[in-house]
C-alpha cells in the first residue's frame, strides 16, 4: 500500500489558546495498487431486500470476474469488498466508513437502495470518493450535481413521469393514488409522481405509507381503498407491496398497480402468484427480456452468458442486468482513466463517455454536467405469472375497460 | 501643523471633517468588531456545545445498546444537517474507556485526537483548539451521562476556517458599511466645504478685481438676484448730496430720515434691506455694501481731486512741487510755464536751482535738514531767472508736503517784479525830492569852491591889469587853490550824482562807513550853515555787511534829514537858533553791525512812534513831506535783514539804531 504519512510539525501555540496539534493520516490515491484496484460496496445481502442486493452483486461480479480473468484493466485486477447492510441506512453508513478508512477502497460501487445510498452522500462528499452504479433512482443522488456520484440508471422521477404519462394519456386513468415506503425512497417516488401529475394539472387522490422493514400496510390500504383511485403507484419493496395488493383485493378494490424498477420483477411475480389477475405495471430501466424467445440477440445476451459462467445456479434477472451494466461502466471508466489511476482521472474518464454502447441498442452517455447515464424507461406488465414487455398500451386500455 | 494651516479653508473643513469621521469610524469599527467577533465566536461555540449535548442525549441509548451504526448515523445526521456541515469538521464519540466508538472522519482517526481534549471529571464541557496541519478546529467535548456517571464523551470539531470565514464576512460587511459611511461623509463634507468656501472664493475673486480697480463687475457678481443698481442712487452722481447711510456719522444731528424729501428713495436702498440667508449670504451683502462704499468714496475722492487739480492748474500763482530728495521739480501748474518761459516738459525733472541758482540754495538747505521745517517758510523778494536769463523778483512760500509718499515741498510763487519796479520808482521819486530839498544847500556848497575860484581868477586878472608880476609862489598858490576847489566841487557833484542814481537790486559786501561818508560829504557843510554840528564817530575795521551802497546812502540821508527837521522843529518852537548836533556812531555788536544816529531835536512821541514807519505818515506840514522817508528806510533795512530801533525822549531828541547782520564769510 502506498501510504504516506504526513507528519506536520507545528509551532507551539500560545498557551492561552489551549491549542494542540494532532497528526492526520491521509492516503494518497488509496485503493490503487500495481496489480489490483480495490472497490467497495455496501448492499443488502440479507433481509427483505437481499434479492436486490444479491442479484445486483452477481450481475456486476459476472462481468468483473470475466474482466479479471482477462488480466484486468491496465494490469490491475478488480477487487470488490462487499459488506451487508441489510437495507439499513446506519449499517450502510458504518460499512461505507469502514470501506473508506480501513479498506481504503478506490471507489464505491453497486450500492442498493435509496435510503442507504442517500445516507452515505456526506461521506462521499467529504472523502471525495467516486460512487458509481447505485441501484436507486433517487433524485437526491442527481440533484444537486455531485462530481463524485455517477448514476447509470434513470431517476425515479423519470420513471414515475413516464408512468404517469402512460396512465393518464394512454389508459385514461386520472385518479391516481400513491402507496409509498415512509423513507427517502418512498418520498422520492411520491415527489416524482406528484411532479408528473402536477405537469398534467392533477394531484394524487390519496396517499398511503408503510414503515420500512414492516408489513403494516393497513393504514395505507385504509387511506387508498375508498379514494376511488383508478391506479395506485407503489413505491416500496416487494413484500409490503404484495401485501398491499392482497389487502386491496380483500377490500374489493382492483385498481391498476404500478411499481418502479426497485422491485425485482421475478421475485414480485413469484409472490403475486400465477393465478393473480391483478393488473400490475412495472417500469424498468434496463431493456427487459423474457425467456420465451431466443435471447441470443437480446441486449441481455452477454449478461446471461457471463452470469452462467460465474453463477450457474442463478437465473438471469433485470436487477442482475443492471448490476452488469454498472460493472461495464465501471470497467470502461477504469480503462479510459489510463494506467496512472486516480479518483479524479476516473471521474474525468467517466465524463468522457458519450454515447457509449453498453449492449446492442443500449447506449449511455456522461459529461461534465450530467452524471445520469441512461434515460430510457421500459414498461412491463404482469401477465400469466410473469412480467412481459408492455408495448401495446391500447390493448391494455381495452382490457382494463372490460 | 504648519502644512495644515497652509491649506485652503475648503481643505481644512474637508480634512478635519473627514479626519474626525475616520477616527470615529475606526473606533466604532474596532469596538464593534471586537464585540461582534467575540460574540460570534462564542455563539458558534455555544452552537457546538448545543450539538454535542443533543448528540449526548440522543446517543446515550445507542451506546448502552451498543448500536454503533445507529450512533454513527445519528452523528452523521447531526454533522450534516443543513448548514452545519460547513461549521462542523468532525464529530466523534468516545466510550467510557476512551475508545473511539464512531467518528465522522473519512480518513483514519487522527492520532491522539481522542486524548488531547479530555473533559475533567464532573466537568460540563471542554473547548480546545486543535491543529490538523492543513486546518484547525475547536474541539468541544461534552460528556454523555447515564444518571450520574459518564458513559462516553462527544467531541464536536468546529471548523476554525469556517468560523474565521464567518468572522471575516462579518468584518468585511462591517468594514464595507463603515467605508460606505466614510464615502458618504466624504462626499457630504466635500460638498459642505465647497458650499461654504465657494462664496468666499468668489468674494476673494471680487476683492482681487476690486484691488485691480475694477469696480464695475463686482456688484453684479454679488447681488445678481436683486434688481437694484447702486449707480442709480442719487448720491452716486451728486457729490454734494449726502448719503444718509455713509454720512450719518458726520451728519448725525442733521439726519432726519422721515422729514427729508428724499428719504423714500433711501428706504429702497439696499443697505437697509437684509436678505434672508445664512452667514455666507450676510457676508456677501456686507461685502457688497463695502464695495458700494468704496465705489462711492472713490468717486467722491476723484471729484475732490479733480477740484483741487483744477485749482492747482487754474490758480493765479505759479505753484511747483519739488522733491525733497533730489530737489527736482515734480509738478508745476501752467502759471509756472507762463512766468518762467520754460515748457512744462522742460520743467518736470529739472533742478529747482534752475529757477534761482542763488536764491533757492537757502530754501534747499532748509529742506535738506532731516524732516524739513515744521511749517511753511517765506522767502520775500528773491531773485529768480526766466528762461533766457532775465531776472524776475518773486515772493516764495515753501511748504513741506508728502507727494506720492515721498517728502516734498510745495512752492508757491508770487511775481513781484512789477511791485519792486514801482517801489524803486517811488524810492527814486522820494530821493529826487530830497535832492530838490537839498539843491539849495548843495548849490551853496558848490558856490563856495566857485567863489574861491572866482577870487583866485579875479586876483590874477587884477595882477594882469595892473601889470604886476605875479610871483611864482603866488601863482602856484592860486593854481593849487583853484585845483583844490574844483576837486571839491567835483566831489560834491559826484556824491550828488551817486545819490541820485537809480539803484538796482544788486547786493554787495560793503563797509557800512562808506555810504555814511558819502552822505556826510553832501550834507555836512550845509548842516553846518544851519548851525547843526555832526559828531561823527566811525569805528574802522568793522565786518562787512550784505547791502547796496546807494540804497544805504538813501537810508542814512533820510535819517540825517529827519534829524535836521526835528532840530528845525525844535528851533521853530523855541525861536532860538541854538547850536544843535547830530551824533553818528558805527560799532559792532554781537554778530551785527550797528549805526546809531542821534539828534537833539524834538523827539518822537509814543503815539507817533507806532506809526512812524507807515507810508505816507508825516508829522510835517502838508506839502513839506511825502511821509515816505522812514517807510522807505524801513523797507530797505528789512531788505538787508536789518532792524531799526528807536529810542526817544520827547523834547530831548531821538535815536535811531540800525543793525545789520554780518555777512557770512563764504557768501
Amino acid at each position: 500500500m502506498m501510504k504516506r504519512i504526513l507528519l506536520l510539525v507545528l509551532f507551539l501555540l500560545l498557551s492561552c489558546d489551549r491549542g494542540v496539534s494532532v497528526v492526520v493520516h491521509e492516503d494518497e490515491n488509496p485503493g490503487v495498487f500495481l496489480d489490483k484496484v480495490v472497490l467497495g460496496s455496501s448492499l443488502a445481502l440479507k433481509g427483505h431486500a437481499s434479492y436486490l442486493g444479491t442479484q445486483t452483486l452477481h450481475g456486476a461480479l459476472a462481468y468483473i470476474n470475466m474482466v479479471n480473468e482477462d488480466a484486468g484493466v491496465h494490469g490491475r485486477k478488480l477487487e470488490l469488498v462487499t459488506y451487508d447492510d441489510s437495507y439499513d441506512p446506519p449499517k450502510c453508513l458504518i460499512n461505507t466508513q469502514r470501506l473508506i478508512i480501513e479498506d481504503k477502497v478506490f471507489a464505491l460501487f453497486g450500492y442498493v437502495g435509496t435510503p442507504t445510498t442517500v445516507k452515505v452522500l456526506p461521506l462521499v462528499d467529504a472523502a471525495r470518493i467516486p460512487l458509481l452504479g447505485m441501484f436507486t433512482g433517487a433524485n437526491a443522488l442527481r440533484k444537486p450535481f455531485n462530481r463524485y456520484v455517477i448514476s447509470v440508471r434513470p431517476s425515479y422521477y423519470k420513471e414515475t413521469k413516464e408512468a404517469v404519462r402512460h396512465m393518464v394519456q394512454d389508459l385514461g386513468l386520472t385518479k391516481i393514488a400513491v402507496f409509498y415506503q415512509y423513507d427517502a425512497f418512498g418520498f422520492d417516488g411520491l415527489t416524482g409522481t406528484e411532479l408528473a401529475l402536477k405537469d398534467l394539472g392533477l394531484e394524487p387522490v390519496a396517499r398511503g405509507s408503510y414503515t420500512r422493514g414492516s408489513l403494516d400496510v393497513a393504514e395505507g390500504v385504509a387511506r387508498i381503498k375508498d379514494s376511488g383511485a383508478q391506479a395506485v403507484f407503489m413505491i416500496g419493496t416487494t413484500v409490503p407491496c404484495i401485501k398491499f395488493i392482497q389487502e386491496m383485493n380483500r377490500a374489493g378494490v382492483k385498481p391498476v398497480y404500478y411499481t418502479v424498477s426497485f422491485i425485482g420483477a421475478r421475485e414480485f411475480a413469484k409472490h403475486l402468484g400465477k393465478k393473480s389477475n391483478d393488473t400490475v405495471i412495472m417500469s424498468q430501466v434496463v431493456p427487459p427480456f423474457t425467456f420465451s424467445g431466443d435471447l441470443k440477440h437480446s441486449e441481455a445476451n452477454e449478461y446471461i452468458q457471463m452470469l452462467k459462467s460465474s453463477y450457474p445456479d442463478d437465473n438471469p434477472s433485470l436487477v442482475g442486468l443492471e448490476g452488469f451494466f454498472n460493472a461495464r461502466v465501471l470497467v470502461e471508466g477504469l480503462r479510459r482513466a489510463g494506467p496512472d489511476l486516480t479518483r479524479e482521472k476516473f471521474v474525468d474518464a467517466i465524463e468522457s463517455m458519450g454515447d457509449y454502447d453498453l449492449a446492442p441498442g443500449v447506449t449511455i452517455s456522461f459529461d461534465g454536467k450530467d452524471h445520469q447515464g441512461m434515460d430510457k424507461v421500459y414498461f412491463t406488465r404482469f401477465n400469466d405469472g410473469r412480467f412481459e414487455v408492455l408495448v401495446d398500451w391500447e390493448r391494455l386500455r381495452r382490457s382494463i375497460e372490460r | 501643523m504648519k502644512r495644515f494651516s497652509n491649506l485652503s479653508l475648503k481643505n481644512k473643513i474637508f480634512f478635519s471633517t473627514l479626519g474626525v469621521i475616520l477616527m470615529i469610524s475606526a473606533v466604532i469599527a474596532l469596538l464593534a468588531r471586537g464585540i461582534l467577533v467575540s460574540s460570534l465566536t462564542s455563539e458558534l461555540e455555544l452552537r457546538g456545545v448545543a450539538i454535542a449535548h443533543s448528540i449526548a442525549e440522543r446517543g446515550g441509548g445507542y451506546i448502552l445498546d451498543k448500536k454503533y451504526p445507529e450512533l454513527l448515523s445519528l452523528v452523521f445526521d447531526e454533522a450534516t444537517l443543513g448548514e452545519r456541515q460547513h461549521l462542523i469538521t468532525y464529530i466523534f464519540i468516545l466510550s467510557k474507556d476512551e475508545e473511539v466508538l464512531c467518528h465522522t472522519f473519512t480518513t483514519p482517526f487522527p492520532e491522539n485526537l481522542d486524548k488531547v481534549n479530555p473533559v475533567a471529571e464532573g466537568g460540563y464541557k471542554s473547548v480546545r483548539l486543535i491543529d490538523f496541519g492543513k486546518s484547525s478546529a475547536y474541539d468541544i467535548a461534552v460528556p454523555i451521562k447515564e444518571g450520574l456517571y459518564r458513559i462516553g464523551t462527544v467531541h464536536v470539531g468546529l471548523s476554525k476556517v469556517h468560523i474565521d470565514k464567518l468572522v471575516s464576512t462579518l468584518r468585511i460587511t462591517f468594514l464595507g458599511f463603515i467605508s460606505f459611511v466614510v464615502v458618504i461623509i466624504f462626499l457630504i463634507s466635500h460638498r459642505l466645504a465647497k458650499y461654504i468656501t465657494s462664496p468666499i472664493a468668489k468674494l476673494t475673486r471680487v476683492s482681487d478685481e476690486l484691488s485691480r480697480g475694477n469696480f464695475d463687475i463686482s456688484l453684479d457678481m454679488l447681488s445678481s438676484d436683486s434688481g437694484w443698481d447702486a449707480s442709480e442712487c442719487p448720491v452716486y452722481h451728486n457729490t454734494d448730496f449726502p448719503c444718509w447711510h455713509f454720512d450719518q456719522a458726520l451728519f448725525k444731528n442733521d439726519r432726519d430720515l422721515t422729514s427729508h424729501q428724499d428719504s423714500q428713495q433711501c428706504r429702497n436702498c439696499h443697505f437697509y434691506i437684509k436678505r434672508d440667508g445664512d452667514e455666507v449670504v450676510q457676508l456677501a451683502d456686507s461685502f457688497r455694501n463695502m464695495v458700494w462704499s468704496i465705489k462711492l468714496y472713490r468717486r467722491r475722492l476723484r471729484e475732490s481731486e479733480e477740484k483741487y487739480k483744477s485749482m492747482f492748474d487754474s490758480g493765479p500763482d505759479p505753484i511747483l512741487v519739488i522733491s525733497c530728495i533730489d530737489f527736482r521739480i515734480l509738478d508745476v501748474n501752467p502759471r509756472v510755464s507762463e512766468l518762467y518761459g520754460y515748457s512744462r516738459e522742460e520743467l518736470i525733472g529739472a533742478e529747482f536751482l534752475l529757477l534761482g541758482p542763488e536764491s533757492n540754495i537757502e530754501c534747499i538747505k532748509a529742506f535738506e535738514e532731516y524732516g524739513g521745517p515744521s511749517g511753511c517758510i517765506y522767502y520775500p523778494k528773491i531773485l529768480h531767472h526766466k528762461k533766457g536769463g532775465s531776472a524776475v523778483y518773486v515772493n516764495m512760500h515753501a511748504c513741506p508736503i508728502t507727494y506720492k509718499s515721498s517728502p516734498s515741498m510745495i512752492v508757491a510763487i508770487t511775481d513781484i517784479t512789477e511791485i519792486i519796479e514801482k517801489d524803486a520808482q517811488l524810492v527814486q521819486a522820494a530821493k529826487m525830492k530830497s535832492l530838490g530839498e537839498m539843491s539849495a544847500g548843495v548849490a551853496h556848497e558848490v558856490n563856495q569852491p566857485l567863489n574861491a575860484i572866482k577870487m583866485g581868477s579875479e586876483f590874477l586878472a587884477l595882477m594882469a591889469e595892473q601889470g604886476r608880476d605875479v610871483s611864482a609862489d603866488q601863482l602856484s598858490e592860486v593854481a593849487n587853490e583853484v585845483s583844490t576847489q574844483v576837486d571839491r566841487a567835483a566831489e560834491i557833484i559826484n556824491a550828488l550824482r551817486a545819490f541820485g542814481r537809480k539803484a538796482d537790486f544788486k547786493v554787495d559786501k560793503i563797509d557800512i562807513n562808506e555810504p555814511l561818508r558819502s552822505v556826510l560829504t553832501l550834507v555836512t557843510r550845509q548842516f553846518e550853515l544851519q548851525n547843526i554840528i555832526f559828531e561823527v564817530g566811525l569805528t574802522e575795521g568793522l565786518p562787512h555787511i550784505v547791502a547796496q551802497d546807494n540804497r544805504l546812502q538813501q537810508v542814512f540821508f533820510n535819517l540825517v534829514n529827519n534829524a535836521r527837521d526835528a532840530i528845525s522843529e525844535k528851533r521853530e518852537k523855541s525861536g532860538l537858533d541854538t547850536e544843535e548836533y547830530i551824533k553818528i556812531n558805527t560799532y559792532g555788536e554781537s554778530g551785527g553791525v550797528c549805526v546809531r544816529v542821534s539828534d537833539s531835536g524834538v523827539g518822537i512821541t509814543e503815539e507817533v512812534r507806532n506809526k512812524i514807519f507807515e507810508p505816507f505818515f508825516s508829522t510835517k506840514e502838508v506839502g513839506y513831506g511825502m511821509g515816505l522817508g522812514l517807510a522807505i528806510t524801513y523797507g530797505i533795512v528789512r531788505d538787508y535783514k536789518g532792524i531799526v530801533d528807536i529810542e526817544s525822549d520827547v523834547g530831548n531828541g531821538a535815536t535811531f539804531v540800525i543793525s545789520f547782520p554780518v555777512a557770512s564769510s563764504e557768501a
